[in-house]
């Protein structure tokens, strides 16, 4: 190559395939609207549907396919069809996530915001909503700033705070498995705040932290952590990973034994989680948000019987709830009010009690006023291995927590919503 | 002007034209303003990233390391120190050059794949350092909790907050300045050097020409304009983290200087461009879009190794 080929030479007719390739990268790249109508309501759901929380995301999306079809079904939003616009937010990367809020936001005219699973994503997209004010509802990302010392009044949650799943499960532990805990936490802002309510809740009732490590979320292999947290001889090993790190994570556990020797436990888990264990990994004491097999609850059956149609055969979980009760949320606002103004709906929601055919759980379920944070029931109980009447009936609810009953007052959460004038 | 210079210039005056315009047709084809911009900072990132590969001939593989400190500057500057984008912008920028030019001098003899792995050793010390000092950067959670500010110029305020096409003009005016200095630089007797050093580094060197100061010269100005854009696009997501810093952004701007074509001077930016909008489109179409642009990858560095704009110019003079 000769020094020349520095300075670009072009004649005319390059300058006008320069010009071309340029106009064809820009016009055949494809944001070919596709004609969508403008007289539809859009919803707008940013969430995983690659990496760690892939399977959580994938089932947040059936649930919102089927509400949605519920409210198309019933004519739609203010008698306008309803669109979900779906975009893959990764696992992890915050900068993608907030990068999709803003494309939906600013390029799709979104009405609705929905998402984010990871709590780290939920709170960067949530602050993109509050500075475009779009009604925002985050479906499955526990952290408690996002509700708490962070909180917005245009930004509703359906998953519990860390600190409520932390309160509930916290008695069941100690009485379960016993006072000396070491921590397994993810690195970010789910794993700290839920391992922050973990040890204040056992404070309380008198457990001790032995010791505990962080891992970065999307770690695959735990045996460092796994040798370390035996050496230091707890009673329970408390797991605070989800999605694919805690099928990892709880998996090497049983391969190492550590079943035999220390109780393994933790918060928050999931059937999705417990679906990818084998089944002598299926232990532990933990809470559950949301759980499939409500016998006396009215609606439940029907809504596990509209899923399973949906997923070919399976289930749902608490994230397929999540999802459903999200854009079901979105819907009931705008009705509420008759006016897709964030600020009205976002009015209307405060103190709102979610009717029971979307609550889905024995005490129902409402917003918490003054912070957006749904206060629903919590379900404590075992992991089992097999499920006596189905499959996928992997976990045993001993205990229906009330969410009034764990959650923090008002003033202890730290919220303080401004609103715009 | 000559018919020569008319044809030499064409090139800036169709990146300059569409560039100037790009609010006024972006929407029409589908677009946003801060894709655009998006479309601008990256293709800055990239061209500072081809100061140094593609006319030094160096390759490095840590650029994010100085990208994530202009961009963590930004956002600190700003969620710290002071209410001021134009000062988050210069702090950003010389926390970026100030750490290029100290870890300059230790890498500045390793050639090739050993200069590569060094750049990527030391771009991971301040993705973890990032990473794990929560209390400050927020850690995996990225620094949140401050925004961009409209500019004020004492005589008059641009609303670069909450108008996103004067954030545009203002990333552009950025943009320029550090475009114009690389092209400058690369005119002058000092930039016809570091090609040579490209071309040919041990006639270089004995023709007397001072190689390590060269190259450490070079990869300061690309560190300084990589640092820059990544002040940018903090301003421009109101927001940073950790991945800003992490190798395979740096492994990013590689790509959009490789599939532009790291030859020409505006190679990289459409490189950028075309990595930037085809991500934009595919991730909204499949979860899959990562091995899409993969594919893309490969068959451009295949088949025209000297990236999109390399064989338009290949064509025309063969």
């Amino acid at each position: 190559m000769s020094s020349e080929s520095f300075s670009i030479k072009l004649d005319r007719r390059a300058l006008i395939k320069t010009a071309a390739a340029v106009g064809v990268a820009q016009i055949a790249s494809p944001f070919v609207i596709t004609a969508r109508a403008a007289d539809t309501v859009k919803i707008g759901l940013d969430n995983p549907l690659t990496g760690t929380y892939a399977a959580l995301g994938k089932n947040e999306l059936i649930g919102a396919k089927l509400a949605l079809e519920h409210i198309n079904a019933k004519g739609g939003i203010l008698g306008r069809k309803v669109e979900l616009l779906v975009e893959d937010s990764t696992s992890g990367d915050a900068g993608t996530a907030v990068q999709k809020a803003r494309k939906l936001i600013d390029r799709d005219k979104v009405d609705f915001l929905v998402g984010n699973i990871n709590s780290a994503l939920a709170q960067a997209i949530a602050n993109v909503a509050y500075e475009k004010k779009v009604f925002h509802v985050v479906p499955g990302g526990h952290t408690d700033s996002v509700t708490g010392s962070n909180c917005h009044w245009n930004v509703f949650r359906i998953c519990n705070t860390t600190q409520m799943e932390a309160s509930a499960v916290a008695s069941s532990l100690i009485k379960n498995a016993g006072k000396k805990w070491y921590y397994l936490t993810p690195d970010y802002a789910f794993g700290h705040t839920l391992q922050a309510g973990l040890e204040k809740a056992a404070a309380k009732l008198g457990g001790t932290k032995v010791g505990g490590d962080l891992t970065p979320l999307g770690t695959t292999d735990y045996s460092s952590y796994l040798i370390k947290a035996q050496a230091a001889k707890p009673d329970v090993i408390i797991f605070l990973q989800a999605g694919d790190d805690a099928v990892n994570a709880l998996k090497q556990a049983v391969q190492f034994g550590l079943n035999k020797k220390f109780h393994l436990a933790g918060a928050q888990q999931e059937l999705e989680v417990l679906l990818g264990l084998p089944p002598e990994a299926r232990i532990g004491t933990w809470v559950f948000e949301w759980y499939w097999n409500q016998p006396n609850v009215p609606h439940v059956k029907e809504f596990v019987a509209e899923i399973r149609k949906a997923s070919g055969g399976h289930v749902p979980t608490a994230r397929t709830w999540f999802g459903y009760a999200a854009i079901s949320t979105c819907a009931i606002a705008a009705q509420q009010v008759k006016s897709l103004d964030a600020v009205k709906m976002a009015k209307a929601m405060q103190g709102f009690k979610l009717p029971p055919e979307i609550a889905l759980m024995p005490d129902g379920a409402y917003f918490r006023k003054g912070q957006g944070q749904l206060i629903p029931d919590l379900f404590v109980g075992q992991a089992q291995s097999k499920g006596a009447s189905d499959p996928e009936d992997l976990f045993k609810v001993s205990d229906v927590v009330k969410g009034e009953s764990v959650a923090e007052s008002l003033a202890e959460t730290g919220c303080k919503q401004t609103w715009p004038s | 002007m000559q018919p020569a210079d008319f044809t030499k210039q064409a090139p800036n005056i169709v990146v300059w034209a569409l560039l100037l315009t790009m609010p006024f047709w972006l929407s029409h084809v589908g677009g946003y303003t801060e894709l655009g911009s998006q479309v601008v900072v990256l293709g800055l990132a990239a061209l500072g990233l081809n100061f140094l590969l593609g006319y030094t001939g160096v390759l490095s593989f840590g650029h994010a390391a100085y990208f994530g400190l202009g961009a963590y500057g930004a956002g600190m500057t700003l969620r710290y120190l002071l209410p001021s984008t134009g000062m988050g912008i210069i702090i950003g920028t010389l926390i970026g050059t100030i750490a290029g030019a100290i870890i300059g001098p230790l890498i500045i003899r390793l050639r090739g794949v050993y200069f590569a792995m060094v750049t990527i050793a030391f771009g991971q010390v301040f993705y973890f350092i990032a990473f794990r000092w929560s209390s400050v950067t927020g850690g995996d959670d990225g620094l949140t909790g401050w925004t961009r500010l409209p500019l004020h110029l004492g005589f008059t305020t641009i609303d670069i907050q909450n108008n996103p096409v004067a954030f545009y003009y203002f990333v552009l005016v950025m943009f320029a300045i550090a475009v114009g200095i690389m092209a400058w630089l690369l005119r002058s007797p000092f930039g016809r050097t570091l090609i040579a050093i490209r071309e040919n580094e041990r006639r270089s060197r004995f023709l007397g020409i001072p190689i390590d100061q060269h190259i450490w010269i070079s990869w300061v100005i690309s560190c300084a304009v990589v640092s820059l854009a990544g002040a940018l696009f903090a301003l421009l997501n109101n927001f940073v983290d950790p991945r800003a810093l992490y190798w395979t952004q740096s492994g990013d701007f590689v790509i959009m200087a490789v599939l532009g074509g790291m030859r020409s001077f505006w190679g990289p930016l459409i490189g950028a461009a075309i990595y930037v909008v085809l991500r934009d489109y595919l991730s909204s179409m499949t979860e899959n879009w990562e091995s899409f642009i993969g594919l893309f990858f490969v068959l451009v560095v295949l088949f025209f190794p000297r990236g999109v704009l390399g064989i338009i110019t290949r064509k025309v003079k063969s």
